[in-house]
C-alpha cells in the first residue's frame, strides 16, 4: 500500500495554489491588458520569467530571499512569525510565482480579445469599473480563466524543482507526488514510484482532456 | 443647446491631424456627421461621450459643463447622460436581449421603459435570444433600444445602418426617427449615404481632416434644391451620353442602373462620378408586380 | 428644367392630396401634389414658392388651346427653335419668362413651327414640381 500523504498534499498546494492566483491574476491580467504605462513590458517580463527560468533558478532564489538568516526573512520570521523555508506557507508562494504566467496569460488574452467596445458601453450606460469587470468583461472570458484555473492547477502538480529547493522533502509538509516519486526511485522502490506516476499521469490527463472537450481546441494557443 | 468646442491632434494614416471642432447642436435636432473615413467623425462622438479626452476644449449641454480643460472639469463616461450606438453594436455576448437593456438600467429605476421600447423596437420576440443569434438589423435594434433605457440627453449613433441591406435599413431609419421624435432627443448620426442624411437629418456637419468644412441643412451642404417631389433617390453618375440637346446620364441607384433625361444646362456641370439626386413626381412611374 | 417663382393663391385639399393654385405673373397655375399643409409647412396661402418643370413636359400647341384639359397655359412666342433629327428645342417668351419645351422634330414639321410663331405652351397639373 502506497503512502498517500505526497498525492494529498500535492492536490492540496495545486487547490489553494489556483485559488490564490486567480485572485491575484485577474487584477493583474486586467492591468497588463489595459494599461498604457510604460512600465507594462517590464512587469509582462517578470510574469513571464518562469516560462523560461529552471526552476532550480526560481528555487535557489526564493531559498535565499526566504532564509530566516537573510534580512528579508529574518524580518518575516521575527514580525510575522512565518517561516517560508522548508515550510507548506513557503511551497505556496513559490508555487504560486512559479505558475504565474499560466494563469495571468489566457486571462490577459483573453481581456485583450474582446472588444475594447464591451467596456465603453457598460462606462456609456453608467456602470463603475467593477460592476464591468464582474458583469461584463469576466462572463465573457470564462473559457480563458477556465484554462487558465486548470494550466495553473496542473502546472502546481507537476513542478519539481522550486519544491525540492525552497521545501525540501519533509513528509506531510513539503513531500509532494512529484518528489516522493524521485525519493522512491532513488530508493529503487520502483512499484511504488509507478503508482504515484500512473495516478498522476491518468488525473493530468482527465483535467487536461476535460478543458480541451469543454473548450473546443481553445487551450492550444496558450500551451505548446 | 449642445455648445462643443474641442481640439486634439490625432495621428492618421497621412500623418498627423488636428481636430479643430467649434459648433452648436439645437436642443431636439437630429444632426449628421458626414465625411470621409479617417475625417475625425467617430473621434467626435468618442470625445462627447468622455471616451476619449481632447487636449483642449469645452463641452456644455443644455447648461451643464461636461468638459472644460481649463478649469479641469471633465466627466466620466458614466455621468453624461448618453445612448450611443456603436459601429459594432456592442451586445454583451453573456446576456440575452432583455438582460441587456435590464443591465442598461440604473438601480431603483422603474424598469416601464423597458417594456415601452420592446414595444416600439419591436423587440417582443427576441426578448430571451442571445445577442449572437441575432441578424445584424435585429442587433442594431437591440443597441438603440438599449441607448434609450436611460433616457439619454444626447443619442449618439456611430455609422449604425452601414453594414445593413436597403431594405432594413429603412426600417431602422424609421425606428430612429420615431424614438428621436418620442424621445425629444437631441440625435448625432454618422453617415455616409445622402439620400438617408436627406430622408433623415435637420442639419449636417460635413467633416474633412478634422474640421468641419460646411454645415446646414441637408439641401445647403449638398448643394440641391429641395424638391416637393416623392419619388428621390441619390446615385452617381456612371455615365454622360450627349445627344442633340440632351444628356442621357446613367446613374447608379443602390445596386440598379437607371437612365435619365437632362437638359443641356444640366448637363454641361455634371462629370462622371458626380453624386446627385434624382426626383420626379409620385404620378409618374409606373409600377408592375413582380415576383 | 424650367424654373417660374410663384405665389400661392388657393389650396384644396383632400385627403393626403392637395392642389394648389399659383399666380405667376398674373397667370393662374396649378400643381397637384402628395402632400398636406401639417406635414409641409411651405404650404400655406400668399406664399412664394418656386415652380419646376421638365423641358420634356412642356407641350406645345398653335391656334385655340381653350378645350384642352391641361390647367398651366402660358402663351407666346417661339424665340429660338433647334431642330435635330428626333427632337427639337423651343426657347418661348411668354408674360412668365423665358419656357423651353422638347418636342419631336415631326411634330414641328406638322404645327409649322418658326421662329416668331404664336404657340401656348401647357403643362400638365401633377408634372409641376414645386420647391421653397
Amino acid at each position: 500500500m502506497i503512502d498517500w500523504e505526497p498525492l494529498i498534499l500535492t492536490f492540496k498546494l495545486a487547490f489553494i495554489t489556483t485559488i490564490l492566483l486567480l485572485l491575484i491574476s485577474i487584477p493583474l491580467a486586467y492591468w497588463l491588458a489595459f494599461t498604457k504605462s510604460k512600465l507594462k513590458p517590464v512587469l509582462e517580463t517578470f510574469v513571464s520569467m518562469p516560462l523560461v527560468l529552471p526552476p532550480t533558478v526560481i528555487g535557489f532564489y526564493l531559498l535565499i530571499a526566504f532564509s530566516p538568516s537573510n534580512s528579508f526573512g529574518g524580518w518575516l520570521n521575527d514580525w510575522l512569525g512565518l517561516k517560508l523555508v522548508f515550510s507548506f506557507e513557503g511551497l505556496l508562494i513559490a508555487s504560486i510565482i512559479y505558475s504565474l504566467p499560466f494563469m495571468v496569460h489566457p486571462i490577459q488574452s483573453g481581456f485583450s480579445n474582446l472588444s475594447s467596445s464591451l467596456k465603453d458601453m457598460s462606462y456609456v450606460l453608467g456602470k463603475t469599473r467593477t460592476t464591468t469587470l464582474f458583469k461584463v468583461l469576466l462572463p465573457n472570458i470564462k473559457s480563458s480563466l477556465l484554462t487558465g484555473i486548470v494550466l495553473a492547477f496542473a502546472h502546481t502538480i507537476g513542478e519539481f524543482g522550486v519544491v525540492l529547493m525552497i521545501g525540501g522533502n519533509i513528509p506531510g509538509k513539503t513531500k509532494v507526488a512529484s518528489i516522493a516519486i524521485y525519493d522512491e526511485v532513488e530508493s529503487l522502490n520502483y512499484a511504488a514510484a509507478n503508482t504515484y506516476s500512473l495516478i498522476l499521469f491518468a488525473l493530468t490527463f482527465c483535467i487536461l482532456l476535460v478543458v480541451y472537450l469543454i473548450n473546443g481546441g481553445y487551450l492550444k494557443q496558450f500551451y505548446k | 443647446m449642445i455648445e462643443i468646442s474641442i481640439q486634439k491632434k490625432l495621428k492618421s494614416a497621412s500623418g498627423e491631424m488636428l481636430l479643430n471642432i467649434n459648433t452648436a447642436i439645437k436642443k431636439g435636432s437630429l444632426v449628421t456627421l458626414y465625411g470621409k473615413s479617417g475625417a475625425g467623425k467617430t473621434t467626435i462622438l468618442r470625445i462627447l461621450a468622455g471616451l476619449l479626452n481632447p487636449d483642449h476644449g469645452k463641452i456644455d449641454v443644455n447648461g451643464a459643463t461636461w468638459l472644460n480643460t481649463s478649469e479641469g472639469i471633465n466627466l466620466k463616461p458614466q455621468k453624461r447622460k448618453i445612448g450611443f450606438v456603436f459601429q459594432d453594436y456592442a451586445l454583451f455576448p453573456n446576456m440575452t436581449v432583455i438582460e441587456n437593456l435590464k443591465f442598461a438600467l440604473n438601480k431603483g429605476e422603474d424598469d416601464n421603459i423597458i417594456n415601452h421600447l420592446i414595444d416600439i423596437i419591436e423587440l417582443g420576440e427576441l426578448q430571451n435570444r442571445k445577442p449572437d443569434t441575432l441578424s445584424g438589423g435585429q442587433k442594431q435594434r437591440v443597441a438603440l433600444a438599449r441607448a434609450l433605457v436611460q433616457k439619454p440627453s444626447i443619442l449618439m449613433l456611430d455609422e449604425p445602418l452601414s453594414a445593413l441591406d436597403s431594405e432594413i435599413r429603412f426600417k431602422l431609419q424609421q425606428y430612429i426617427l420615431k424614438v428621436h421624435k418620442e424621445y425629444n432627443l437631441t440625435t448625432l448620426l454618422i453617415s455616409h449615404d445622402i439620400s438617408e442624411i436627406i430622408r433623415m437629418s435637420d442639419k449636417v456637419l460635413e467633416i474633412d481632416q478634422g474640421k468641419i468644412i460646411k454645415q446646414g441643412k441637408p439641401n445647403e451642404v449638398f448643394n440641391y434644391k429641395e424638391l416637393n417631389a416623392k419619388f428621390q433617390f441619390t446615385g452617381t453618375i456612371i455615365e454622360i451620353e450627349k445627344q442633340d440637346f440632351l444628356y442621357i446620364l446613367t446613374i447608379r441607384i443602390g445596386k440598379d442602373l437607371v437612365k435619365v433625361v437632362a437638359d443641356e444646362s444640366e448637363g454641361q456641370q455634371l462629370v462622371i462620378g458626380d453624386n446627385i439626386l434624382v426626383s420626379a413626381k409620385a404620378f409618374n412611374p409606373v409600377i408592375h408586380k413582380i415576383g | 428644367m424650367n424654373i417660374l417663382k410663384g405665389k400661392i393663391e388657393k389650396l384644396t385639399v383632400s385627403g393626403s392630396l392637395t392642389l394648389i393654385g399659383i399666380e405667376v405673373n398674373n397667370i393662374g397655375m396649378s400643381a397637384i401634389v402628395i402632400d398636406t399643409s401639417e406635414a409641409a409647412p411651405y404650404l400655406k396661402l400668399g406664399n412664394t414658392i418656386t415652380v419646376v418643370f421638365k423641358e420634356t413636359e412642356v407641350i406645345i400647341g398653335k391656334g385655340n388651346t381653350d378645350n384642352i384639359s391641361l390647367r398651366n397655359k402660358f402663351k407666346g412666342i417661339i424665340d429660338i427653335l433647334e431642330c435635330k433629327e428626333l427632337l427639337s428645342k423651343l426657347t418661348i417668351n411668354t408674360s412668365v419668362g423665358k419656357i423651353s419645351s422638347i418636342i419631336t422634330t415631326n411634330a414641328v414639321n406638322q404645327l409649322n413651327l418658326k421662329v416668331g410663331s404664336e404657340v401656348t405652351a401647357m403643362i400638365k397639373t401633377n408634372e409641376i414640381m414645386l420647391s421653397e
